[in-house]
Parts: C-alpha cells; sequence; structure tokens
C-alpha cells in the first residue's frame, strides 16, 4: 500500500503482556513514565534501558518490529541530540570552532556529549516500551476501554469520560479505513496522470486537491453513515451502557502494577545512593 | 493496437510480517488485442492486485509486465506514460471524482497528458457520449449526480484518455439492473466501434457472458482457466471448485442434459439456449 505505519500497530503473540488488563498496562506506563523523568544519570537509564528490553522481550514483538516503528522518529531523536551537544553549557570544553567569525561561535562540552547520550536513551526507552506496551501489545479497544475506566472518576466532575473514549476509539478504528482509502483515490489519481513527485511546492500542493476533496468528503459520508448506524441501534452516550468483557483485575495485574511502582522506587533509589539526591 | 503480456507474475502483502498474504502465485497471461477479455474469480482471488499491474500500479515482486514487446519496469521512471496507454478505472470510482463541474473532472485525465484545449473539448463530448452522460449534466457539480451518474462521470474521465487498453475493476457493481446493462452496454459499443482492448474484472457470470470475448478465472492468486466463453463455462465442475458460478443459463442447459435431452454443453447466453432448445424440438418432430 505504500504505507507503513508501525507505530499504533497491534502485533499478535499471546504473550502475558498482551493479555493484562490495560489499566494495569496503564499504571505500569505511568511508572515507566516518571521514572525516565526522574532519572538523572548513566546509572538509572541502564536500569531502564534493562526494564525496557525485558518488556520486549516478555511480550515476545521482534526487536526488528520494535526498531521499525521508531524509525520515522529518527529524525526527531537526531535533532534533540544535536540541540543538546551544541547548545548545552558546562564546565568541560571539548571543542570550539568558529562558524561564522565575531558572530558565531559553537562550543561543544562535556556535559552537552553527555546530555545529548541521555536524552536519546530517555525517548529511545520511552517510546519503545510504550509502542510495546500500548501498541504491539493492547489492542485500540483494549485501551481506549483501560483509558476509560482510569479517568472513570472524573465523571463525577461532569468530564464526559465516555464520549472521550468512544471518540478515540472511533478514531483509532477509523485510522486504518482512511489510510486504505487514500492509497485507493491516490491509485485512482494516478492511473489519471497525476504526477505527485515532481515540481515546485506550490505545484506538488495543488496536485493534492485531486486526493483531498475526495477523502474529505468520504470522510464525511462514513462519518455520518456510523451516527446513523448507531443511532439505529439506540446509542445514546454512557449512562447505563453495560459492557460484554468487564474488565477485571487478576493477580497478574496486580503484580504488574507493582512491578511498576518498583521500577520508579528502583530508579529514586538510584539517585538517592548514587549521587546522593536528598529525598 | 497494443496487447498486455504478464510472465509468471507473483506479488505478496504485508511481506516480513505476520500477515503476510500471496496475492499473485506466478501468473502468465496474455491479454488479446481487439476483444473484451473478462476476469473473473472469487473475492481475494487476486484479480484486483492482477489489473493493478497491468499499468504499473503495482510492482511486481518477481515477473515480467510486457506492453506492446516492451517491459514496463525496464525504465521505472517512464512508468508514467504506461498509464497514459492503459486506461484503469478501479472499484467505486465514484469516490475519485474532485472537481467544481463534470466537464472539469472528465478533463483532468487529458489535461495531465498536456494535450490541447480544443482536443480536450473534443473527447470530453465524445467519451460523455459512450457513457451516456446528457450534455446539461456536463456543467453540474459532480457531487450533485446520483450514485450511477457519477459512475459513468468517472469512466468517462478515464476514456477521455483514449487509452490503448481499458481496465475497469468491477464498473457495474452496485448498480441496478438496468444501470449496469447501460454501462456495459456502452463499454461494448465504445469497444466495437474503437477496436481497442478491453479488461473488465467482474464477479457476475451473466454479464461476462453477455459482454466478453474471452474470459481469465482466477482462483487463490492463480489462474486457472484461460479461454473464450464456451470453453470456459462448459467447465462447470472447475468454475464451482473455484467457489464461483456458471450463469443461470448453464445451469438449466446442464439440468436438461441430465434428463438426457442433447443440447449441446456449451451454451452460456439466454439466445443460444433458446436456439438450442428450439432444435432440439425440431429435430425430435421431424424425427417423428
Amino acid at each position: 500500500m505504500g504505507f507503513d505505519v508501525t507505530l499504533g500497530q497491534y502485533y499478535e503473540t499471546g504473550s502475558v503482556i498482551h493479555r493484562a488488563d490495560p489499566r494495569a498496562k496503564l499504571f505500569f506506563m505511568l511508572f515507566f513514565l516518571i521514572a525516565t523523568f526522574v532519572a538523572k544519570d548513566v546509572y538509572s537509564f541502564a536500569f531502564l534501558t534493562l526494564v525496557a528490553l525485558i518488556s520486549i522481550i516478555i511480550s515476545k514483538v521482534p526487536f526488528r518490529i520494535v526498531l521499525k516503528g521508531l524509525k520515522p522518529l529518527f529524525i526527531i531523536i537526531a535533532f534533540t541530540a544535536l540541540l543538546n551537544v551544541f547548545w548545552v553549557k558546562g564546565q568541560t570544553l571539548l571543542v570550539s570552532f568558529t562558524v561564522i567569525p565575531n558572530f558565531w561561535r559553537v562550543d561543544v562540552y562535556k556535559e552537552g556529549l553527555i546530555n545529548a547520550g541521555l536524552m536519546t536513551q530517555r525517548i529511545v526507552t520511552l517510546l519503545a516500551a510504550t509502542s510495546v506496551y500500548f501498541s504491539y501489545a493492547t489492542t485500540p479497544i483494549a485501551l481506549t476501554d483501560g483509558l476509560e475506566k482510569f479517568f472513570g472518576p472524573l465523571k463525577k466532575i461532569k468530564v464526559p469520560v465516555h464520549e472521550f473514549a468512544m471518540m478515540m476509539t472511533i478514531a483509532l478504528r477509523f485510522i486504518p479505513t482512511l489510510i486504505d482509502e487514500t492509497s485507493k483515490i491516490m491509485n485512482a489519481q494516478k492511473a489519471r496522470g497525476a504526477d505527485f513527485s515532481s515540481g515546485g511546492l506550490i505545484k506538488r500542493a495543488k496536485a493534492l486537491i485531486p486526493i483531498i476533496i475526495p477523502l474529505f468528503i468520504s470522510a464525511f459520508r462514513r462519518a455520518e453513515e456510523l451516527a446513523t448506524a448507531m443511532e439505529c441501534r439506540c446509542y445514546r452516550g454512557g449512562t447505563g451502557r453495560t459492557r460484554m468483557n468487564e474488565l477485571k483485575m487478576k493477580f497478574r495485574d496486580y503484580v504488574m502494577f507493582t512491578l511498576g511502582a518498583l521500577t520508579l522506587a528502583g530508579v529514586i533509589l538510584i539517585n538517592v545512593y548514587a549521587n546522593g539526591y536528598k529525598i | 493496437m497494443s496487447c498486455i503480456e504478464l510472465k509468471d507474475i507473483r506479488y505478496s502483502y504485508g511481506k516480513k510480517t505476520p500477515y503476510e498474504i500471496c496475492a499473485l502465485d506466478g501468473v502468465s497471461l496474455t491479454v488479446k488485442e481487439n476483444c473484451i477479455t473478462g476476469i473473473i474469480g472469487h473475492t481475494g482471488s487476486g484479480k484486483s492486485t492482477l489489473i493493478q499491474m497491468f499499468n504499473g500500479l503495482m510492482k511486481p515482486d518477481s515477473g515480467k509486465v510486457i506492453i506492446d514487446g516492451e517491459d514496463i519496469w525496464e525504465k521505472p521512471k517512464e512508468i508514467g506514460k504506461i498509464r497514459y496507454k492503459v486506461g484503469m478505472v478501479m472499484q467505486y470510482p465514484e469516490y475519485q471524482l474532485f472537481a467544481e463541474t463534470v466537464k472539469d473532472d472528465i478533463a483532468y485525465g487529458p489535461r495531465n497528458m498536456g494535450i490541447s484545449e480544443e482536443e480536450i473539448v473534443n473527447r470530453v463530448a465524445q467519451s460523455a457520449n459512450f457513457c451516456g452522460i446528457p450534455e446539461d449534466v456536463l456543467s453540474k457539480s459532480p457531487f450533485d449526480l446520483s450514485g450511477g451518474q457519477k459512475r459513468r462521470v468517472a469512466l468517462a474521465g478515464v476514456m477521455a484518455m483514449d487509452p490503448d487498453i481499458l481496465v475497469l475493476d468491477e464498473p457495474a457493481a452496485g448498480l441496478d439492473p438496468r444501470g449496469r446493462r447501460e454501462i456495459l452496454g456502452g463499454i461494448k459499443r465504445y469497444q466495437s466501434e474503437s477496436k481497442k482492448s478491453i479488461v473488465i474484472v467482474s464477479h457476475s457470470m451473466e454479464d461476462m457472458a453477455m459482454y466478453c470475448d474471452r474470459i481469465a478465472v482466477m482462483s487463490k492468486g492463480k489462474l486457472i482457466m484461460d479461454g473464450n466463453c464456451a470453453e470456459v463455462f462448459s467447465q462447470r465442475e472447475l468454475l464451482l471448485s473455484a467457489g464461483l458460478d456458471v450463469p443461470e443459463i448453464s445451469n438449466i442447459i446442464y439440468a436438461l442434459r441430465n434428463k438426457g435431452i442433447s443440447v449441446p454443453a456449451d451454451i452460456y447466453t439466454v439466445d443460444g439456449a433458446v436456439d438450442a432448445i428450439v432444435n432440439y424440438v425440431r429435430g425430435n418432430k421431424n424425427g417423428i
């Protein structure tokens, strides 16, 4: 189809992580997320990388697939790393060179290099872990169900949690459909001699009109049809709606929750002992 | 006149993922010139993938696509020219309309080819005529038309490019019987006047029997039959085993033959069946 969307794609292996309750995964990732931002030095990052690696191994998702999912983000990661190398000031000056005399001088400090490395590590572990827990090992439906439950208490202060979750489910559900549609329309217009890859910026933007207009029209048509279909089945929001599969926390889900908490505790402890931070 | 030759085409979707599906498994097929070739097959048999090979929308994993004696993938940069030579109308083409007026939409293809405006006016009028689009519709917005009319506009848009070979994926899908007859009849008329090669993909055996000169049958990514209508529709068992049907009238002929009435087995149109039965009845009378 010409589109490779690996981030956000379910990959069935039937592992423990796949079967776990989405809420447990949400809590685990919440702890992991906080831990990556609390982490300050090489030791704690090594520990977090280890946790991420073990997660990937347990999920049985091949490393190749995980790396492929990270590929589109390579530019962002590289850019962040470069920013850190050139703009972080520190104590130990390594290289200094002049780009434009008397105007722009670039200093590279040892701290900048370390920072760049840690920043890259932070983004990569976080993305790898999130993609394993949330996209490869959790179906979008399970994820939004989990989110709905997770944010359930907010209903008390009149936040339309169910409606948000439903919107998210529908949006996720239609991503592949729309991608498919786009490639079909592109093919149809290519067959009529459309050329999307040559000419200047304006010519290329204009060449997109024959794709965008039919795509929007079909998206609106689908939205309307879906709304009608939902109304025909008496959908009227979350109140009084029951579920076919009730989420239930099992023993293994509490274990996952605990492991998440332990990861965070581990990072905090490393910070305390290795760097002498006070709690 | 042009013809397409496919040599041992293979293609898989989702390569190197757990969802890999082999869509084409060594298909060799020659599309003859100056006739209508039908491609039939069950859903998922690889028909749509196959025809996207014809104009280079898809590149085969292995095998060759030869048009007018030239391998189209030898010069990948000139694949655009192949698309002018092989016009393609995709499934449900009414969803590709975008222009402000029907006229502009039909003119989109020819304009991409760099044809002069006077010639475009000619071609728009001609192809609108073949597809049965009334003149007053030409200046309307394509989004104000009915589904069947939109389909015709999309078809006219490809015809206006005046390709040597016209490929249509399910041109009559989802239309009522009258709409089907009008669209397919228009295509047949276009073929007999222009003497071009046409390829039609369809599920409907009746339509195929009525409008095609040759038929290719796909099953599970393989080409299992290729011949004229009589040859293909007389092989009832093979068609049924591929999950396909034979035309209704062939079923009747089959039932008659089972009752010991000796009509020829290779009948696939209502007119042919009427003739055969009349002959049989007359023959019997003469015999008495």
